[in-house]
């Protein structure tokens, strides 16, 4: 069983795997952190949205064999102070309905703000429609960018 | 009704060495001095610890509607809690608690008075206690933030200073429930229990769960439903790294594919049990597998919906009001038109899965279901257990719709476990989630009425045909005319008036969704009325507003009365807020729809654009909502904007087809699902009152569909009579 190197929420790790076994279940089912979904398994819905060398990717769609010396970050280890501020501005809305999506929409949000600081309503319907919400929280969502956004700019 | 809740069963909680230890005794025989006991249980739903915290029992299953939230805020306004001192924990499913279950947009309607009454008995308690310490009488205290006041003077004591006094206190049958007026947590925007939990990513859903020694599976079903398996190659699975075990389930040998009534078994199929869900997936993916599929119906979508059209001829009259063909003689004018409804699936994020430990005799399941009694019935049948013998879990669940009222996904999780004596937890793939589904049954409608001279509805008929939920799986039965109910709107309003129900049988497997029948049958019944409207020129929501007639409660089925008042009040709301009188530019329109479901009133006006290629933009909607007493408004706004939002979702592209006996979707590319760029401002109002609460999860949803259809008419001239809407031309 060929071994990996990973980074993950800062802890270097290797894990032995199969080659094909995509990230999100190597975060999943191997290290235990549930925090990241399945919803589709085909990355059409964003429920495994992770940061991968700081850029979001659906970790369903990424073989470890692709990830290998890569690092990660899930929402577990989203815990820098402004990625904090972005989680504070999502329970002060009360944004989720059942919660599933929502790791998923906060990872891509997070990614988001870091590139661009200031994003217009049309910037965030763009980046944030690859993520499904079947509650329907998306209006919540995007006042909880904004939001986020005033809030770390401050 | 009986109430469990209430039942004088003191238990009494004294802290171990390594935490609390549960003494259930009655009272009397539990208060002894000697033991220092730091948590006093009131009732199963009501603890208070000598530390001051209140912890309250979250009784009903949390789907995302919010009411492992809103239950404890009732119990936590009656008592007297200060909220920022209280802790929620979800119970486990056990009959005590009564209702325990979400469907319907009933758990509010069903424990307003069991979560009023639980938590005031308290408060008489504490009260009581209070009477005795301070030497003031009881009706001159109150209890607020954990504590009991006296109104006069102010001077208070804290709950846990009463603790031992209040546990000696007779709860009594009869209490006084807080006036309205004195809400302090009832009527305040409320985040959701679980909310810091779910945005650092530590909440534990049901797919979620990991025990020991725990085993991953999934099940490679049979796409034809009520299929069986010929014969398949282990091999072919084992070859992938990871798997374990691959096992043939078929539900013959555990009791057939249906247990009881809501309580189905699961898709026959072959098991692959691996180390990860990955490698059972795709195990299931590599196994080589020839199903059987002979004697069944091998149903296609046109066929299934020509049988439909031909069964309008064909059908049960399930209400009739005078005379509809002495009505169509007398007619100035007579109108019919037909309209299509498709299958719909559930969808929830969530994808079905099912943890289960069976050992010693003894099914520990944790699973995220809507209603866990079917499940204990269903593991009791297949296993032949006993009550004592199952403990279900309610792990916080990703999303429910109507599907997870159905526990097929459980089943066979319960079997694996069972035959490896360890943890399984079993998912399903989305794959399996689409094409294995309790569809919300398609139906055609046809819809026709006679008008007077005025243009007054003097005639109606509604005639649905469909596959009946009841009856699905192709098991015979009555139809009992569920798709079409004798007291479903328009019935009380029009003298003469008749709706009817053709059942078409089927091997599709069918269920409740959001809303149920009237996620279907809103959209033929506002939509023809927009109709009549158009076709003599009068606005659509005048002409309603005259169909309904003035504002009083109309009898429409033995006791039970449709209130005018508060329609007629919603409706001309959403006139105002939604600018209805106001010139829209060229191109775009407003649609109008309103219903009454689970209790509460709803109006909504949809406001879109048709581009001059056809493209459809939604601009905005409004809704004005009447559901008496807000529990939690931040709640409720979440219900009324997801609700609609699932409406015009499904509407735009929700369809399910079958070919040859399945179902040709599998994932959200080709059963997709809106996005934000397509999600419209939606702005909600509701009209305050102190009325009893009312139902929110469904009621949203079905008019929003034909508002939506009424705004494209309106927009571009376009009569949408058929769903979905994507692939229409509107230009
Ligand atoms: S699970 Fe990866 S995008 Fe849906
Ligand atoms: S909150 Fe339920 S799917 Fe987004």
């Amino acid at each position: 069983m060929p071994s990996y190197k990973l980074t993950i929420n800062s802890e270097s790790i290797s894990v032995e795997a199969s080659p094909d076994i995509p990230l999100l279940w190597v975060i999943r089912d191997m290290l235990g952190l549930t925090g990241t979904k399945y919803g589709c398994g085909k990355g059409v819905c964003g429920a495994c949205t992770v940061h991968f060398n700081g850029s979001p990717i659906k970790s369903c769609t990424m073989a470890i064999e692709n990830a290998d010396g890569g690092a990660i970050t899930t929402i577990e280890g989203l815990v820098k102070e402004k990625e904090i501020m972005i989680k504070e501005a999502w329970i002060q809305l009360d944004v989720p309905q059942c919660g599933y999506c929502q790791a998923g929409q906060i990872m891509n949000a997070a990614a988001l703000l870091v590139n661009n600081p200031n994003p217009s309503n049309v910037e965030i319907d763009n980046t944030m429609s690859s993520n499904l919400c079947r509650c329907g929280t998306y209006s919540r969502i995007k006042q909880a960018i904004s939001l986020a956004a005033k809030n770390i700019k401050q | 009704m009986k109430n469990n809740l209430d039942r004088r069963t003191f238990l009494k909680l004294s802290s171990s060495a390594t935490g609390a230890l549960i003494v259930g005794l009655q009272l009397q025989s539990c208060y002894r001095k000697e033991e220092a006991a730091t948590q006093y249980a009131f009732s199963p739903l009501i603890r208070i610890d000598t530390d001051g915290w209140v912890t309250l029992t979250a009784k009903n299953p949390e789907i995302g509607q919010g009411i492992k939230t809103a239950l404890p805020m009732i119990l936590a306004e009656e008592m007297g809690a200060d909220w920022d001192k209280v802790k929620i924990e979800q119970a486990d499913f056990d009959v005590k608690y009564e209702e325990q279950w979400a469907g319907g947009s009933y758990a509010i309607i069903l424990n307003w008075d069991l979560m009023r009454k639980a938590g005031a008995q308290v408060r008489y308690a504490l009260i009581e206690a209070a009477s005795i310490h301070m030497k003031l009488p009881t009706n001159e205290l109150i209890s607020n933030n954990n504590r009991v006041f006296h109104k006069i003077s102010g001077k208070s004591m804290p709950f846990e200073a009463l603790l031992e006094k209040a546990a000696l206190v007779d709860l009594p049958e009869e209490v006084a429930f807080k006036p309205v007026e004195d809400y302090k947590i009832i009527g305040k925007p409320t985040p959701q229990t679980d909310v810091k939990d779910i945005v650092n990513g530590t909440t534990s859903f049901g797919i979620d769960i990991s025990l020991p020694e725990m085993l991953y599976a999934t099940v490679r079903k049979n796409p034809v439903f009520q299929g069986k398996i010929k014969s398949y190659n282990e091999a072919s699975a084992k070859s992938v790294f990871g798997v374990l075990e691959v096992i043939e389930l078929n539900n013959e040998d555990y009791g057939g594919r249906l247990l009881e009534a809501n309580s189905p078994n699961f898709v026959n199929g072959v098991a692959i049990v691996a180390d990860t869900t990955w490698a059972a997936f795709k195990g299931a993916e590599k196994l080589e597998v020839e199903w059987d599929n002979t004697g069944l119906r091998k149903e296609n979508s046109e066929e299934l919906f020509q049988r439909f059209y031909k069964q309008l001829s064909e059908t049960k009259i399930e209400r009739k009001d005078g005379d509809i063909h002495k009505a169509r003689r007398k007619a100035a004018k007579n109108h019919e038109a037909i309209y299509e409804v498709p299958f719909l699936a559930h969808v929830p994020m969530e994808p079905m899965n099912c943890t289960v430990h069976f050992r010693d005799n003894f099914c520990e399941v944790w699973v995220p279901t809507q209603n866990p009694q079917a499940i204990e019935n269903g593991l009791m049948k297949l296993f032949q257990l006993k009550p004592e013998q199952i403990k279900i879990h309610l792990p916080r669940i990703g999303g429910g719709f109507g599907r997870r009222y159905y526990g097929d996904y459980a089943m066979d999780a319960a079997v694996l476990s069972k035959k490896f004596g360890k943890p399984v937890k079993l998912t399903w793939s989305r794959e399996d989630d689409i094409q294995h589904d309790w569809y919300r049954p398609g139906s055609v409608h046809k819809m026709s009425v006679s008008l007077d001279s005025q243009g007054k509805v003097i005639g109606w008929q509604h005639i649905l045909a469909n596959a009946s939920r009841k009856t699905s799986l192709g098991r015979d039965g009555r139809p009992a005319g569920t798709e079409i109910d004798a007291y479903d709107f328009p019935a009380g309003f029009v003298p003469n008036l008749q709706l009817e129900y053709g059942h078409v049988l089927s091997d599709v497997p069918l269920g409740q969704w959001r809303a149920v029948a009237a996620s279907a049958n809103a959209f033929p019944v506002h939509c023809f009325l927009d109709e009549l409207a158009h076709m003599q020129q009068i606005d659509p929501i005048d002409y309603f507003i005259a169909f309904l007639g003035p504002a009083r409660m109309v009898p429409v089925l033995g006791d039970y009365e449709f209130d005018n008042n508060r329609f007629l009040h919603v409706i001309e709301k959403v006139k105002q807020i939604s600018n209805w009188e106001t010139p829209l530019p060229k191109g775009q329109g407003r649609g109008f729809a309103a219903r009454k479901g689970a209790g509460s009133f709803i109006a909504e006006v949809v406001t879109v654009e048709v581009e001059a290629n056809g493209n459809l933009n939604i601009l905005r909607v409004d809704a004005v909502v009447d559901c008496g007493i807000i529990v939690n408004p931040s709640g409720a706004q979440a219900q009324v904007v997801g609700g609609i939002l699932e409406g015009l979702c499904a509407a735009l592209y929700g369809e399910i087809t079958f070919r040859d006996g399945a179902t040709v979707q599998s994932n959200f590319h080709d059963y997709p699902w809106i996005r934000m760029k397509d999600v419209p401002d939606v702005r909600v109002d509701f009209i305050k009152n102190n009325l009893p609460p009312r139902g929110l999860g469904e009621p949203p949803l079905p008019p929003a569909i034909p508002a939506l259809a009424n705004a494209i008419f309106a927009a571009c001239g376009k009569r949408i009579r058929k769903l979905p809407i994507a692939g229409q031309l509107l230009n």
